[in-house]
């Protein structure tokens, strides 16, 4: 399973090197971001609220690579007609559809870290990290709670013909429940509770306190504790799933 | 044990249309069919577009839960135990689809080789021995979005093939290939068959089934309408004569009247270049060629073949009076 899951991620991230607008769109995507962040914002006389503003620009991209490419990768294999294979491989469906997930979580670290270097190079956006040890443990945290969401939402995309669109309108609700579009403090408070079920809630938190706050690791533990949950309720969703799609015969259909 | 054990399977497919007023619609795609596959046999699933055969295979190999009916593979329930059916079987489905075109043959094999558990230790000289066996080889390493159709199907072949299993499932292999390319899969699947592999093969292509299957089953309106060897398909029609009339542009009227002749068995149409042929088979030999050249009075007729029938008229005969 193990050697399924690294071969799984080796194919994901080499199939996206091939694609020439995909590797376009990741060194694009972090100096729009970066740019939307500091004239957004317009606070270049408060240089700790400016790398606050960075860093959520950051999480966001990093969750719309994750659920574009997760979503994105899932719908090629349908026009591909790989899907169908992996589904009748002997290994767990979840070890075919995490590395998908989690090689976009990867190239979301990267972005993740390319908005920040940008910021820093365009817009002289202070890259000061009070926590530097937890700010390296808060990002990988991040990556697997952001890809681990994606597992859950993926198995959708095994039933859905159209996953790209689908994860395209996963975006914004993710953006706003977990705080990075606007303060939560704006919002309604059923929101917040949403946004404590989220990963990347807890994954931007972990990364933001590592950089601007005082007391990361908690915010760092629920990550992980949340990607854990992840890992079950995915792997049970995509079992779900993938029996619809055997039931309905959909997994064929493009 | 057989390796395959059919009973009674049926699959119905239900969709919805419309957006207001939705609209459901069923389709019967398999009507309790039943069939066996021996271990080491090669057995051929033949019928036209829409007969079942697809939904067949993707029962079996684990794609597609049946309505209602059972099937064992190797002992085990594709629809309850679909892991234990997976790790013994291989699957092909003919057409471009189904590689990672960005990929070279080489990465394409070793990714399935991971997927189907194929051990480290064995998995270069594997990939070595099954590129040697569909004739890539030293070709492996170029991107497939490189290679012709029947590369392609071949490398299919190999993928199915990467874990050595106990059967093997080929749905029309040799589909959009031209003649050198389905000859080329043909042969692979004729070195299978000789190893002693168990294959179900689905074809609607009637030389195919005839030079490779042992047994073939003729599938139509997801129902069987024939079971048997090549040679026992052909002699349901030994007894007749094919008369095959060349015409242009013959009114369909003509062609029922030509039906309604005493001692005609079936008239099919087939479009060859310009012309239209009308294959008439006879239950009483030659001696109707007067009769149906007067129906065809006034009609273009070219030449006229008399000529002792083929798997082909077989299976016309089944599929068109079932």
């Amino acid at each position: 399973m193990t050697r399924a899951f690294l071969s799984g991620m080796w194919i994901h991230v080499v199939m996206f090197s091939r694609n020439p607008f995909d590797l376009s769109g990741v060194v694009l995507w972090p100096i729009i971001y970066a740019s939307i962040a500091y004239y957004l914002l317009d606070s270049k006389d408060n240089p700790r609220l400016l790398l606050a503003a960075s860093l959520g620009a950051a999480v966001m991209l990093m969750w719309s690579l994750v659920v574009i490419g997760s979503s994105n990768a899932l719908e090629n294999q349908r026009w591909l007609g790989t899907l169908e294979l992996l589904v009748a491989a002997p290994v767990p469906f979840a070890a075919v559809i995490a590395p998908i997930t989690v090689a976009s979580g990867f190239v979301g670290a990267y972005a993740l870290l390319a908005t920040l270097a940008w910021g820093t190079l365009l817009f002289h956006v202070p890259l000061a990290i009070d926590h530097p040890l937890a700010f390296a443990v808060a990002v990988p945290a991040c990556v697997l709670a952001i890809g681990m969401l994606g597992l859950v939402m993926a198995s959708t995309f095994v039933l859905y013909r159209a996953a790209f669109s689908l994860g395209i309108s996963l975006q914004y609700p993710v953006w706003i429940a977990t705080g990075l579009l606007v303060p939560l403090s704006v919002l309604p408070p059923f929101v917040r509770k949403i946004g404590w079920f989220l990963g990347p809630y807890w994954g931007f938190r972990g990364i933001r306190e590592a950089t601007l706050g005082s007391a990361p690791w908690p915010y760092i533990g629920m990550s992980v504790a949340i990607s854990i949950a992840y890992v079950a309720i995915g792997s049970i969703c995509l079992h779900y799933f993938e029996r619809v799609a055997r039931s309905t015969g959909s997994l064929k259909l493009t | 044990m057989a390796a395959i054990e059919v009973d009674g399977l049926c699959r119905t497919y239900r969709s919805r249309t419309g957006i207001f007023r939705r609209r459901r619609a069923e389709v019967q795609a398999l009507r309790g069919i039943s069939f066996q596959v021996e271990r080491g046999e090669l057995f051929g699933l033949l019928g036209p577009n829409g007969a079942g055969k697809t939904t067949t295979i993707k029962i079996l190999t684990t794609l597609l839960l049946p309505s209602a009916g059972s099937a064992r593979v190797l002992g085990h329930d594709p629809a309850r135990d679909p892991g234990s059916v997976r790790r013994r079987i291989g699957h092909v489905f003919g057409g471009d689809r189904g590689l990672y075109d960005r990929l070279s043959a080489l990465d394409n094999l070793k990714y399935f080789a991971d997927l189907y558990r194929v051990p480290v230790r064995d998995k270069r000289q594997r990939i070595d021995e099954l590129l040697e066996l569909v004739g890539l080889k030293g070709r492996e390493r170029e991107r497939v979005e490189t290679y012709s159709r029947g590369m392609r199907q071949r490398l299919h072949i190999a993928r199915g093939l990467l874990h050595d299993p106990e059967i093997l499932f080929l749905d029309e292999p040799t589909i959009g290939l031209d003649p050198v390319g389905a000859r080329e899969v043909r042969e692979t699947i004729g070195g299978l068959r000789q190893q002693g592999k168990t294959i179900l093969l689905t074809t609607h292509y009637m030389y195919e089934a005839d030079e490779l299957c042992q047994r073939i089953a003729v599938i139509n309106g997801g129902r069987f309408v024939a079971e048997g060897t090549p040679a026992e398909l052909k002699a349901r029609v030994l007894e007749r004569t094919v008369i095959e009339i060349e015409t242009f542009g013959v009114e369909d009227a003509i062609v029922e009247r030509l039906r309604a002749i005493d001692g005609v068995a079936s008239v099919s149409t087939e479009t060859r270049d310009q012309a239209e042929v009308l294959l008439v088979q006879s239950r009483v030999g030659a001696e109707l060629v007067q009769a149906l050249l007067r129906e065809l009075d006034g009609s273009r007729v070219g030449k006229v073949i008399t000529r002792e029938p083929t798997l082909e008229d077989a299976y016309v005969e089944l599929v068109q009076t079932q």
